[in-house]
């Protein structure tokens, strides 16, 4: 329950809320790190992307930043840090990962659902409620999520291990978007910090922050494949507006009117009715055009694409669907990129893909995050698909050298990232009030190769 | 002229090459004319030593007597047989995420989706082929929606479908769908498992998909009357069915046995709703008149004798049979393979049941198109019609014809002069592909 409060407290930390905190703390665990205050004086400051301060001091308290200036009055009590020939940046935000998360195949592998002895495997499809065992000892075949996950939430799952986190933040990571690996509608996008002040695990940010649909396939039942998720997956969102009507009439007295209470359907209506974002998992031009022509057909606005891996390919249908691309810094593999068979077969063409296609191919995938801004489709960076944290910020930087504007990759990583994840009022810039997540360079440059990360600071504890 | 053919092929291929740089698009429009051929129109019988010119992706003009206009890429067609584009009636190549929708036996709200890169489109085109029907598989007793495309190699997936063709759906008959061949148990097996299941879940859906409809009909009704009515609940399956019997969906069914296909026709007449094309079909002759009664039309094999249970009285006059009792017959691929020797397919229609040339050839052309709805748009080389053309070396019945030309929307995207490597990409991908 704290994490879903957390934005709602007060910028200005009364006492009560620093008491209140010491309530929570489990008296038998002692504090792994003091509640200290800091004081980075002498430091370049980028606040966001484009506003810099080029001298000045950012100062902490109780984990936010309580002031921000070339010219800020330090009071006693506070640890002095002189940062000189440093920068200190807003910490990023890596928009999507399932670092941390269960497999999507959770609910389905448990001892109880697993049939004893099992029973050979069968080709094609079986009935509704079909048994899910493989046989023996055989490995289950990757599954899905039952349908009914749908109301799921990241964040109520999120066990990271310390070294998933120490990844995370060796990359300047300091905030996370949950998303789920794979699925059908595996549950709903989340939003953690990669630390906190006191340390107790309590990462969690944001929950409910959008309805993630990964158009996989159901093992034993419909759908068995892409073609039978996607009309799945349309179906489930007509369900759940249906679903809002009858409620609404049920709850003006109409006569008759009578709410199945289905949980799946009723985990989609906030989705459904545009209360909370749609993140489609849609990497390649098909999948993006696909998920774009099912935003439309439904009526959900602002979808968010989660991969847009060859999103410059596609920009024509995230712009007209509004969409926020969600783009992964897991480059794909050239040889996966759609289209590339059209530089080996055709009128002129040797069969055989020629080095400099592959080589153009290559640019484009990493020049994908700025030819999308370009365009004016919002890009929020993520190593979704990829391990993560460490190397992040490396990818962001051959985006940069493929054409991206430091500022429009900055952005990706934190402003817009936040904005989508509805955590705007505590993270993505240095703005007193906001929590105390920096990450600190030497020299200016954060994306520079070869610049290590100095210090990250999450939730005002240094790291 | 010589030089002006070398800058437009280039930019042709720059264009081609260019699919990959930018947001996928349509090649740029390319006028052409195609002079001193033989015109094989379909409609109009054969032009000898004529002239066909397409503008803007259109046939202009075609006839004996044809100017070209200046600045139109022309083709010498000495000795070269020109014939409209040919069209596959039934495919499965170039999809993605699943033929079949397994998983139960009544899916028409799934759809097919196509990818636009896989390199079966452009070895259709080495086959003279610019249009094929991509369909769900067999499985179901009512599969999925199929896609009607253009083979516009280079192009988006999105930019491959073909506008104004029909929208089908694929049902099935027979041994696939009660999964004959099966070895699983039958307590794994999938209903239904015999003919007469098949029967009962057609009729058993129609039900369904009526009561549906009457359910959406009361509301509509009612609406001014009584404002707080509910919209009723969208179920995607029983409005594709519904969606059938309104016509606005056509019925193409797999189908071999003439029981089977007497039984569907006789559901179909009580539940009302038709079977716009049977497929395969090839037990067609033994039922051509209730085919023809019903207005059914047919796509077939040439000859596919006895490679299943229920070809067992295939025959290589079901072609010719069927079309001398009044019913429209192509005949498709169902193959990545077949789909290259089209013509050769059709060919076979001539020596067995003496079909004349032109019936013959309709059948990879104008029949698959009346059965695709797009009879407006191809199928003969007609003025006004889109310039879909295939040029061969030869007459296309000839054992040495190839096909050295093929034009879509008046570009050309096959060039046999310019794609001696064809062969090479084959290869590498482990041949040319097989039947599903």
């Amino acid at each position: 329950m704290a994490r879903r409060s957390l934005l709602a407290i007060p910028i200005v930390l009364p006492l009560a809320f620093a008491t209140a905190l010491a309530q929570t703390v489990d008296p038998g665990k002692s504090l792994t790190a003091p509640k200290t205050d800091y004081a980075l004086t002498n430091v370049r400051i980028v606040t966001a992307p484009g506003r810099v301060i080029e001298r000045g001091t950012v100062l902490t308290r109780d984990g936010r930043v309580a002031a921000v200036g070339a010219n800020v009055t330090i009071p006693a009590g506070v640890v002095r840090m002189d940062l000189s020939g440093h920068t200190v940046y807003p910490g990023l935000i890596d928009a999507a990962t399932s670092v941390g998360l269960p497999s999507p195949t959770r609910a389905l592998l448990t001892e109880a659902d697993a049939p004893a002895g099992g029973r050979g495997g069968r080709a094609g499809g079986g009935g509704r409620g079909a048994p899910l065992g493989r046989g023996g000892a055989s490995p289950a075949a990757p599954v899905v999520l039952p349908e009914v996950d749908a109301g799921a939430e990241a964040v109520d799952m999120f066990a990271p291990t310390d070294a998933q986190m120490k990844a995370f933040r060796s990359g300047g990571v300091t905030t996370v978007g949950l998303v789920f690996n794979g699925g059908l509608f595996p549950g709903r996008v989340g939003a953690a910090l990669t630390g906190s002040r006191d340390n107790s695990d309590q990462f969690a940010l944001r929950a409910a922050v959008g309805q993630q649909v990964a158009f996989g396939r159901n093992r034993d039942s419909y759908p068995g494949t892409l073609i039978g998720a996607l009309a799945f997956v349309r179906q489930a969102f007509l369900d759940a507006q249906y679903e809002a009507r009858v409620e609404k009439a049920f709850k003006a007295g109409a006569p008759g009117a009578r709410p199945s209470n289905n949980p799946f359907h009723r985990a989609l209506m906030p989705a459904a009715a545009n209360e909370m974002q749609t993140w489609f998992v849609a990497s390649s031009e098909r999948e993006l055009a696909r998920a774009a022509a099912i935003a439309k057909e439904l009526g959900l606005k602002s979808p968010v694409f989660v991969g847009s891996r060859e999103g410059w390919r596609a920009i024509p249908a995230l712009k007209e669907s509004g969409a926020t691309a969600v783009v992964s810094t897991n480059w794909p593999a050239v040889a996966t990129v759609t289209g590339r068979m059209f530089t080996a077969v055709g009128m002129g063409l040797s069969g055989t893909v020629p080095d400099e296609a592959d080589s153009t191919i290559a640019r484009e995938v990493r020049a994908n995050a700025g030819a999308l801004a370009k365009a004016g489709v919002p890009v929020a960076f993520a190593s979704y698909g990829g391990n993560s944290g460490t190397t992040f910020r490396d990818h962001i930087r051959e985006s940069i050298s493929a054409g991206m504007s430091f500022d429009d990759a900055l952005r990706a990583a934190t402003v817009t990232p936040a904005a989508l994840l509805g955590v705007t009022a505590a993270v993505g810039t240095i703005e007193v009030g906001k929590l105390a997540n920096f990450v600190v360079v030497s020299g200016n440059d954060l994306f520079a190769s070869g610049n290590p990360i100095k210090h990250v600071f999450v939730e005002g504890r240094i790291y | 002229m010589r030089i002006m053919t070398r800058v437009v092929r280039a930019s042709a291929i720059a264009a081609v090459a260019g699919g990959l740089m930018s947001a996928p698009a349509s090649l740029p429009a390319q006028d052409v004319a195609i002079r001193n051929a033989t015109i094989i129109t379909i409609a109009n019988g054969d032009i000898p030593n004529g002239t066909i010119v397409v503008r803007d992706g259109k046939i202009s003009a075609v006839g004996a007597n044809v100017t070209v206009p200046a600045g139109v890429r022309v083709i010498d067609g000495t000795g070269k047989f020109v014939m409209p584009g040919i069209i596959d009636a039934h495919s499965h190549g170039a999809l993605e995420g699943g033929i079949n929708e397994g998983s139960e036996s009544v899916t028409p709200e799934v759809q097919v989706q196509v990818m636009n890169d896989a390199p079966m489109i452009y070895r259709s085109l080495a086959g003279g082929v610019t249009a094929a029907h991509l369909m769900h598989g067999s499985a179901n007793t009512i599969g999925g929606q199929g896609r009607v495309i253009k083979m516009r190699w280079g192009a988006s997936a999105e930019d491959l479908l073909f506008t104004g063709a029909f929208r089908i759906v694929k049902f099935a008959l027979g041994e696939n769908v009660t999964r004959a061949s099966s070895t699983a148990p039958a307590d794994e097996r999938r209903f239904p498992m015999t003919r007469m299941g098949v029967d009962f879940t057609v009729r058993y859906w129609f039900t369904k998909a009526k009561e549906y409809d009457q359910e959406w009909a009361a509301y509509r009704a009612g609406m001014r009357s009584n404002p707080n009515a509910i919209e009723p609940r969208r179920d995607l399956r029983l409005e594709a069915l519904s969606d059938i019997m309104k016509g606005d969906l056509k019925v193409h069914s797999h189908s071999y046995r003439g029981d089977e296909i007497l039984m569907l026709i006789r559901v179909a007449d009580e539940l009302g709703f038709k079977v716009h094309t049977f497929q395969h079909v090839l037990e067609g002759y033994k039922v051509a008149d209730e085919m023809a009664k019903h207005g059914a039309m047919a796509s077939t094999f040439a000859d596919m004798w006895g490679y299943k249970v229920e070809a067992y009285d295939a025959i290589p006059y079901n072609m010719a049979l069927m079309s001398q009792r009044g019913v429209v017959v192509s005949v498709n691929s169902d193959s990545d393979e077949r789909i290259r020797r089209l013509y050769q397919e059709a060919g076979i229609g001539v020596r067995y049941g003496n079909m004349s040339v032109n019936e013959a050839l309709k059948m990879v052309t104008l029949n698959p198109a009346m059965q695709l709805g797009v009879d407006k748009m191809v199928g003969t080389l007609e003025r006004g019609k889109d310039g879909d053309i295939a040029v061969f070396s030869a007459h296309p019945f000839a054992a040495e014809a190839m096909v050295e030309y093929t034009i879509v929307d008046g570009k050309v995207l096959f060039d046999r002069s310019q794609a001696a490597t064809l062969r090479k990409a084959a290869e590498k991908e482990g041949g040319p592909g097989g039947t599903r």
